[in-house]
């Protein structure tokens, strides 16, 4: 597939050196040190491209947010028609997009959750679960497990395990963080002054760190005992991802306030979503307007996101991530054993963790693989850890391509 | 499955919509809006209008989403350029560079003052308040933050922090500490919390959701002195002001004067695409830091290269039309048609305050902003009081508006103010006893009394108008 944009070598040169004193000169060295030193141009289904022509295998998926590809026609046909007819609307207002996108949420999640304040970025579905947290509890308690990555903005920034957070002086107050996966730990933070118990069931950033059933369960029952609320950021885990439609089916849980990411919409807009149960929601009725968001459920972004979910649902991605997640984790299984570098291999479904000895390796590796058309990126938390998410369409041949580039990349290191 | 109906609505299918809102979303939500008829379902959304779904009736949108439809509802011109966009890109991601970011972010700088050149791209007002906080913190390696009373900022950890209004806050509390909240125009107030544990001062240069209050000259040039002296950051907050809505390209050109760090989000998405981002001057403290921390604030919804091409397109429309001009022009006529609806009113409007066209009509009494925001809405006016002040009227209509529909539109407020005069008949005398003022101003109260008004009004419509036509 060649693209039909191409930037001459001195139009890239230009763009970086713009790039450098716009931005910061340490923003593209590290971007190029990271292999990626091209200017992306758009993508298609599985791949990435950039202005040289080349295409990439989009392992990265801007974390986790193209899980029905790149540019996905039926979405973006749907937006093409959409933006003549609509526009963002007015956020105060109710509207028949917002209306008809919660009443498709409600029916595309499982369980009880079947409420919803749309957002547009994913740190701020995290800020707006913590303030209906303490806001529906009267209580100001914010309990979470260690290697957490949530975001950056301030609740979730104060909730994340991330390096240098002190620099942004003081944060939010009454965050407690227990070890993950220690029940006993657990069960020691929560109390009668809890309003919530927040975690990524699995821990993306950070090696796809999952607990035991039993501990979600633990978690579950004495969140019911002390009435605090439970809360799973699946920014990244949520719409197939993993193999379900949602992380938690896996667990045998279901969280009070579920987060979604910009896999909402495929990457076709932004837009993310806190859902939540109807007994959370009457904190919503009696404090109207008591948490605003100008872009959150803008009427074009409802639209768009109504598009996905009917492709959601009509491609059942999540049987594709877990056949082919099988199948790539195998393959993968396999090179861990033989090469040196790489340690072992985590994930379900189509969100697969390589873990190397270092940082330095894991960061060599995704320069490397670019060379050999995959892109990845190391995971935030966990620095050492290489992640693959692409599309969770891709067929046999982008499950091979992926296995081959990985098993190049690694006999390079 | 593939729900595709967006054309006109009859009052059943207006309360299933109602319904599902009220039971997905808030009822509570659906009851507010609904007592002072601001319930109308948007359609044909151009230039400075929309179309009721359900009447038909045209309305002025007076409130543009908090000041996002700068370049007018619907601007064609965006529209093309978003759908073209479509044939090669989607959000991008967030980890690399593309032209639309590079080139997005260097046209915004090249139309900012002075050396404020550098950009961070970010998603949305609150993602872009945090940054520039954070900028603030981590540069300076100070905690504490000044802000300003009725100051509206956004919902997130740090934004509400520094929002001055207790609403919204007070339910969420503990927030994060070392914000101080001072008096707005007070320079004397800031003066003595300033020091040097102090990261940043952060305002806007007009509060919207404040109750559209402009920061005087004096204040303005006090806080940048102030800042200089003791190292503190300056952080205009234009989210609502920028891009050409009071009269200038920003409103910090009328003071003469550049912050250290502005943000700006809303109307940079063309109302179509969101975007935000956060420019701040190329100055040794902010730079080194950036330098030495380039992933201080990432965004993966913001900067995205769809939002970057739309934002591209609205600078270019801004200045080609210099849509500033035409703001300071109309805004010039609507405030002078606003002051003689003042002058012939002055027993219930205090005063009209604006800049350019963020426009703001204080009552004299808090409860007449639902009042108000009736008999206008009853004359095709949506307009919203503002959060943080229920007796300031906002007028901030797309910066698009004709001459001939300004003055439309001050008939129709001037309709609107007539006919709110025969309810002051006997609403006045009863708001000069404390007990019943207090009853009047309460939000519950105006919002039960307001409900049970539409029902008794939506019954006489359904059942008993049509029973007589029957009967006829």
């Amino acid at each position: 597939m060649k693209k039909n944009i191409s930037t001459k070598q001195t139009d890239r040169d230009i763009l970086f050196a713009a790039a450098e004193k716009v931005f910061s000169k340490s923003l593209v060295d590290e971007i190029r040190g990271r292999g990626h030193g091209f200017l992306e141009a758009g993508g298609e289904g599985a791949y990435a491209f950039d202005t040289d022509g080349n295409r990439y295998l989009d392992c990265s998926s801007s974390a986790g947010t193209f899980n029905l590809g790149r540019k996905n026609r039926v979405i973006t046909a749907r937006l093409k028609k959409a933006l003549f007819e609509t526009d963002q609307g007015n956020f105060v207002m109710p509207s028949e997009e917002k209306a008809m996108l919660a009443r498709r949420i409600a029916e595309f999640v499982p369980g009880n959750l079947s409420c919803v304040l749309f957002g547009v970025t994913r740190g701020e579905s995290m800020e707006a679960a913590c303030k209906l947290a303490r806001g529906f509890t009267n209580r100001p308690g914010l309990i979470t497990v260690s290697g957490g990555c949530y975001g950056e903005s301030g609740f979730a920034l104060s909730l994340s395990e991330r390096q240098g957070k002190e620099q942004f002086g003081g944060l939010i107050p009454e965050v407690t963080v227990v070890p993950f996966g220690d029940a006993q730990a657990a069960e020691s933070a929560i109390g009668n002054r809890t309003a919530a118990f927040v975690m990524e069931p699995i821990q993306a950033e950070n090696g796809c760190r999952v607990a035991d059933r039993e501990y979600y369960a633990r978690v579950r029952s004495l969140c019911d005992r002390h009435g605090a609320k439970l809360i799973f950021d699946e920014t990244q885990s949520g719409f197939g991802r993993t193999g379900t439609r949602f992380f938690f089916e896996q667990t045998g849980v279901e969280p009070d306030i579920l987060i979604v990411g910009e896999a909402l919409t495929s990457g076709v807009f932004p837009m993310t979503a806190m859902i939540f149960t109807p007994e959370l929601k009457q904190f919503f009725d009696e404090h109207p307007l008591i948490h605003l968001c100008t872009f959150g459920g803008h009427d074009l972004g409802c639209r768009v996101a109504m598009a996905a979910l009917d492709e959601y649902d009509r491609e059942s991605p999540w049987i594709n991530a877990r056949e082919t997640g099988e199948g790539l984790l195998k393959r993968l299984g396999r090179l861990a054993g033989k090469k040196r570098a790489l340690k072992s291999i985590a994930g379900r479904g189509l969100l697969v963790s390589l873990k190397f000895a270092s940082g330095e390796v894991a960061r060599a590796f995704c320069a490397r693989a670019a060379g050999h058309g995959l892109m990845v990126e190391t995971g935030r938390v966990d620095g050492s850890c290489v992640l693959l998410r692409p599309s969770l369409l891709i067929g046999k041949e982008e499950e091979s391509f992926i296995a081959d580039a990985v098993k190049k990349t690694l006999g390079d290191l | 499955m593939g729900y595709d109906r967006w054309n006109r609505m009859d009052v059943q299918e207006r309360d299933y919509v109602q319904h599902l809102f009220g039971k997905h979303i808030s009822r509570g939500q659906v009851r507010y809006l609904r007592c002072a008829h601001l319930d109308i379902y948007e359609r044909d959304r151009q230039g400075c209008t929309v179309m009721d779904a359900v009447s038909g009736k045209k309305f002025f949108d007076c409130f543009s989403s908090a000041g996002c439809f700068n370049v007018g509802r619907g601007n064609p011109k965006i529209r093309e350029v978003l759908q073209k966009a479509l044939d090669e890109w989607d959000m991008g991601s967030h980890h690399l560079l593309s032209e639309p970011k590079i080139r997005f972010a260097e046209k915004l700088a090249s139309l900012c003052p002075g050396d404020l050149d550098k950009v961070v791209l970010c998603a949305s007002g609150a993602d872009a308040c945090a940054g520039a906080i954070k900028l603030a913190r981590g540069a300076t390696g100070r905690n504490g933050v000044i802000t300003m009373n009725k100051a509206y900022h956004g919902h997130e950890g740090f934004s509400l922090s520094a929002n001055g209004k207790d609403y919204y806050k007070e339910l969420f509390e503990p927030l994060m500490p070392g914000f101080h909240i001072v008096p707005f125009n007070d320079l004397e107030a800031v003066r003595r919390i300033a020091s040097k544990d102090i990261a940043a001062i952060i305002l806007e240069p007009v509060q919207g959701e404040g109750g559209i209050h402009v920061a005087t000259q004096e204040f303005m040039s006090g806080l940048r002195e102030l800042c200089d002296k003791l190292g503190i950051m300056l952080i205009f907050d234009e989210v609502q002001t920028g891009f050409g809505r009071t009269g200038k390209m920003w409103a910090m050109e009328h003071y003469g004067l550049v912050p250290d760090i502005m943000f700006t989000a809303k109307s940079i998405s063309g109302g179509l695409y969101p975007n935000g981002a956060v420019v701040y001057r190329d100055i040794k403290v902010l730079t080194d830091y950036v330098e030495k921390n380039p992933f201080f604030h990432t965004s993966h919804s913001g900067g995205s290269d769809l939002g970057c091409i739309v934002s591209e397109a609205v600078l270019d429309y801004l200045v080609e039309n210099r849509v500033w001009e035409h703001a300071a022009d109309i805004g010039r006529r609507f405030k002078d048609g606003l002051m003689e609806i003042w002058r012939e009113n002055s027993h219930v409007i205090r005063e009209v305050r604006a800049l350019g066209l963020m426009i703001g009509v204080e009552y004299k009494y808090e409860f007449l902003g639902a009042l108000m925001a009736e008999c206008l809405a009853k004359q095709g006016v949506w307009a919203v009081y503002s959060g943080n002040a229920p007796e300031v009227m906002r007028f901030q209509i797309p910066i698009t508006a004709r001459v001939e529909e300004v003055d439309e539109l001050l008939a129709r407020i001037r309709a609107a103010v007539n006919s709110m005069k025969i309810y002051l008949v006997f609403l006045l005398p009863l708001a000069r006893i404390p007990m019943f003022r207090m009853i009047l101003d309460n939000l519950k109260v105006q919002i039960t009394t307001f409900n049970l008004i539409r029902d008794l009004e939506e019954f006489v419509s359904r059942y008993v108008l049509k029973a007589l036509e029957f009967r006829g």
